[in-house]
């Protein structure tokens, strides 16, 4: 019996490598595109899954998250830039399709369908094209906050109302790193460091992730706290008693308005299945794609103009946006991480 | 002809076997610790990083104390005494083991936001993460108390009885297996500080979690690298005194010897105290943050999205968990034919298993990422493909087969070899038909457990999985972030109920063999 077992193991290990040439060597036949994705995964695979339909070719998507648990894909991606294996990324934000660019993992491609696109969300150099967006916004708990002391701007973190009652996710990662580059983009390095001492000072907390500060404030933990646009939308379909207010953008005043952040498509260099990777990227950039990213709990904002969307995704002309060049902000965002923002967190974080 | 006999001469076979073994443990992290000590960093190693290792090593260091104090009663307890449910009991011990430990974290978390404000500011602290870890510890010191407590022979258990009652042998059981859970229990401390999970959760800085903020956050590979590497040796500074001082107590345990083993007996008062220790223990690292992970299923749960998740990943998460399983009990038990019978190398091959378990999973990763990427396109077969997930998972992981190797092959009589030469069986045949299938039950047993462990890892499988093939734990954790509660919860149940099937049937097979 155990000599049936043995070799019945040592049969499946030398099947291995047979079973797996199919897999290795997928990525180079044709009909297939290898998608690595920074976007959730439960809105990036509905797309990925209805591109199948309409083209015939197969996506292998790797997903990943903006959660601070992993070394991420754009690591991966860097590793493995001598020889890829990625035809695509499609970004979350364009921080980290800009740091692709500055690594050289990305290449130039004028998709077709960039037409009625806003050049502001996208690489001057085409390395990476900017559609449908999140922002960035103030999710407050409506059992904690009443309707007349509403949030209105960032800078409402630090009011003492609050105080000891909210919170952010770790400046280091994903949307939140966006925002503070470009905090410091817009404010200046003196004002935007006063703003996160004072944030401190105020009693505020670092959580791990945008999902966390939506859990959080959703149940009531906190009073008020900094997400995204989509989070904030999961918790609205789930009932909570949260709502949410585009910071720094209400009609009439001049505040410094509201980070947009635009997903990215990117093409990469040396892609295996490169005229795959350029349907693909044509396939995201479409109206099509962006209402759909609109209707579905992602409830992105589509950057064309003219585009249809459901009543609860604000139409991103009515925002006033936080003007930043997103070129600008990788460079910036890499000098933060490596100093004032780290030790900010290794300060704040016992 | 070759004797049988030369499998129990030492030889400079055997060091050289031990050497490619662990150098294929290790090798692919090699060029990228060279590049760590000889590149240059924008960053430099600071203050923030020491305390962040001191926060750490105390958290370990309690989370380890903790685990020895209930592990080490309630695993002798199990050895020695009839508890109801004895199987079932220790089975539901390992099972926390089994599940990532950023999911127990957030069980804890979202378990506290329902108690109460009281409850979310004591585990949000140094709390939540020691309970969040313990979940990783406490079972493997309490296997490692009923393993080593099962060693005592039978005339040894009715010795003590005799002398001084049950007291004498509960005193005296504690004392033979107090020094393999003191270093199983400094062991488990030690792999908490290459786990990032709770820390993040909770937001607490912890060396995992500043050595991953350098990967993930500022890129720097070189400074990520520094800080592996200042761990690693800071580790090994403060574990080799209990390495020398129990590492032999522990290599002896592990080595099986034939003998009559301890029969468990019936007595109430000591059930007693044995199922309340259990019921501790199961409670704190398995039913709180389960009920917490949990909740959010009495909205409903969803069975289709959670069906096709499985369905999607399913496959892949048996073949990575059980590719890996045999990897490295393949491995592990050669390593222990290598080893043979001499102590020395068996507290050589123990010290090195833990320096490569101390490795960060993602350095192991990494490096086959870049080996992948460096290699012609016909390599792709073993550097990118579900094998090279098995095979880093099984290289991460080899240290347990190791060990159990070296106690399968520790357990054959060597009288069986001069008795094979004597009557002249060619050593091929010996090894055919004597060596493999006494080693067999301990590979199957390493491949199991290996594989338990391996089916529960995102950190790996995030770096190296081919596209398109998912683990089910690794769905789990990129559609934590936004999906709905119920499906994340839907989706931890499924995998909690897969783990504890497997671990049924493992213990059911190990039991129809032990009769």
């Amino acid at each position: 019996m155990h000599r049936i077992i043995l070799m019945l193991a040592i049969g499946f290990i030398a099947m291995m490598p047979i079973a797996c040439s199919r897999e290795s060597g997928s990525s180079s036949s044709a009909g297939e595109v290898v998608v690595y994705t920074s976007v959730d995964e439960v809105f990036a695979r509905p797309i990925a899954e209805q591109f199948e339909k309409d083209t015939g070719i197969k996506v292998r998507l790797v997903p990943d998250t903006e959660e601070t648990k992993s070394t991420g894909l754009l690591n991966r991606l860097i590793a493995e830039k001598q020889r890829p294996v990625a035809d695509v990324f499609w970004s979350g934000d364009p921080v980290r399709a800009a740091i692709l660019k500055q690594e050289g993992v990305s290449a130039p491609y004028r998709s077709p369908q960039a037409g009625g696109l806003p050049e502001r969300f996208s690489d001057p150099d085409h390395h990476w094209t900017g559609f449908s967006a999140r922002a960035r916004i103030l999710i407050y708990n409506t059992n904690l906050v009443p309707a007349d002391q509403k949030p209105a701007s960032v800078m409402d973190l630090l009011d003492e109302r609050f105080e000891g009652r909210v919170c952010i996710a770790n400046p280091l990662f994903g949307t939140t790193s966006m925002h503070a580059a470009a905090l410091f983009d817009v404010l200046g390095e003196d004002k935007a460091r006063a703003f996160f001492e004072g944030f401190i000072a105020n009693g505020g907390r670092i959580l791990s992730s945008n999902g966390e500060v939506r859990r959080r404030v959703a149940a009531g933990e906190f009073a008020l706290g900094i997400t995204d646009t989509d989070d904030f939308n999961v918790a609205r379909i789930e009932g909570k008693p949260v709502a949410a207010v585009y910071p720094d953008a209400a009609p009439g005043t001049e505040g410094m308005g509201t980070l947009i952040i635009p997903n990215c498509a990117v093409l990469i260099a040396g892609a295996p299945n490169a005229d795959n990777g350029k349907r693909f990227i044509d396939y995201l950039l479409r109206p099509q794609t962006e209402q759909r990213l609109a209707e579905s709990e992602a409830a992105q904002m589509p950057v064309r103009s003219g585009v249809e969307s459901p009543g609860h995704v604000t139409p991103l002309e009515q925002l006033p946006p936080m003007t930043v060049d997103y070129d600008k902000l990788a460079p910036l965002l890499e000098e933060l991480s490596r100093g004032y923002l780290k030790q900010w967190v290794d300060r704040n974080l016992q | 002809m070759i004797s049988p006999l030369y499998l129990e001469r030492p030889g400079w076979w055997r060091a050289v076997g031990l050497a490619v073994c662990f150098l294929s443990a290790i090798g692919f992290t090699l060029p990228l610790l060279w590049r760590a000590v000889s590149g240059s960093s924008g960053s430099s190693i600071g203050a923030p990083f020491a305390s962040a290792v001191v926060t750490s090593m105390f958290a370990g260091g309690l989370v380890g104390a903790i685990a020895l104090v209930f592990g080490l009663p309630a695993g002798v307890l199990a050895a020695l005494y009839r508890l109801p449910g004895r199987s079932i009991l220790l089975a539901l011990v390992v099972l926390p083991a089994l599940v990532p430990s950023f999911l127990w974290a957030i069980g804890w978390s979202a378990l506290a936001i329902r108690v109460g404000p009281a409850a979310v500011d004591t585990i949000n602290s140094m709390t939540g993460v020691i309970l969040s870890l313990l979940s990783l510890a406490l079972p493997i010191v309490v296997l490692t108390a009923f393993i080593t407590t099962r060693g005592l022979t039978a005339s040894q258990v009715d010795a003590a009885r005799v002398c001084g009652g049950e007291r004498a042998v509960l005193i005296h059981a504690c004392r033979h297996a107090a020094p393999p859970a003191m270093l199983v229990a400094a062991i488990a401390g030690v792999l908490t500080l290459s786990d990032p999970g709770p820390g993040m959760i909770f937001g607490r800085r912890t060396v995992a979690a500043d050595i991953l903020t350098s990967f993930s956050a500022q890129y720097d590979f070189v400074l990520a690298g520094r800080q592996s590497v200042l761990l690693a040796a800071v580790v090994l500074v403060v574990t080799i005194p209990l390495i020398v001082t129990a590492g032999p107590r522990l290599v002896d345990a592990v080595m099986a010897r034939q003998m009559h083993p301890v029969v468990p007996v019936r007595s109430t008062k000591m059930g007693a105290w044995g199922v309340t220790l259990f019921a501790i223990i199961l409670f704190v690292t398995l039913l709180l943050p389960l009920t917490g992970l949990l909740l959010p299923l009495l909205g409903g749960i969803e069975y289709w999205r959670a069906f096709d998740a499985l369905t999607r990943t399913g496959g892949n998460t048996l073949y990575y968990s059980l590719g890996a399983g045999l990897i490295a009990a393949m491995l592990g038990a050669v390593c222990g034919v290598f080893v043979g019978r001499s102590p020395r190398s068996r507290m050589l091959v123990f010290a090195a298993a833990m320096l490569v378990l101390i490795q960060p999973p993602a350095l192991i990763a990494l490096g086959l990422v870049e080996l992948g990427s460096s290699a012609p396109p016909a390599a792709d077969v073993l550097l990118r493909s579900r094998a090279t997930v098995c095979l880093a998972l099984a290289v991460r992981l080899f240290p347990i087969g190791a060990l159990l190797g070296m106690r399968a092959f520790g357990g054959m009589a060597p009288s069986w070899a001069h008795a094979a030469a004597v009557h002249g069986v060619p050593l091929r045949r010996y090894l055919l038909r004597v060596v493999l299938p006494w080693l067999a039950p301990g590979t199957i047993a390493a491949a199991l457990l290996v594989a338990l462990l391996a089916a529960g890892d995102v950190g790996t499988v995030l770096l190296l999985h081919p596209p398109g093939f998912q683990s089910l734990p690794l769905n789990i954790f990129t559609v934590m972030a936004n999906a709905p509660e119920s499906l994340v919860a839907s989706l931890c149940l499924i995998y909690i109920l897969a783990a504890a099937s497997v671990l049924m049937i493992a213990m059911l097979c190990l039991r129809g063999r032990s009769r």
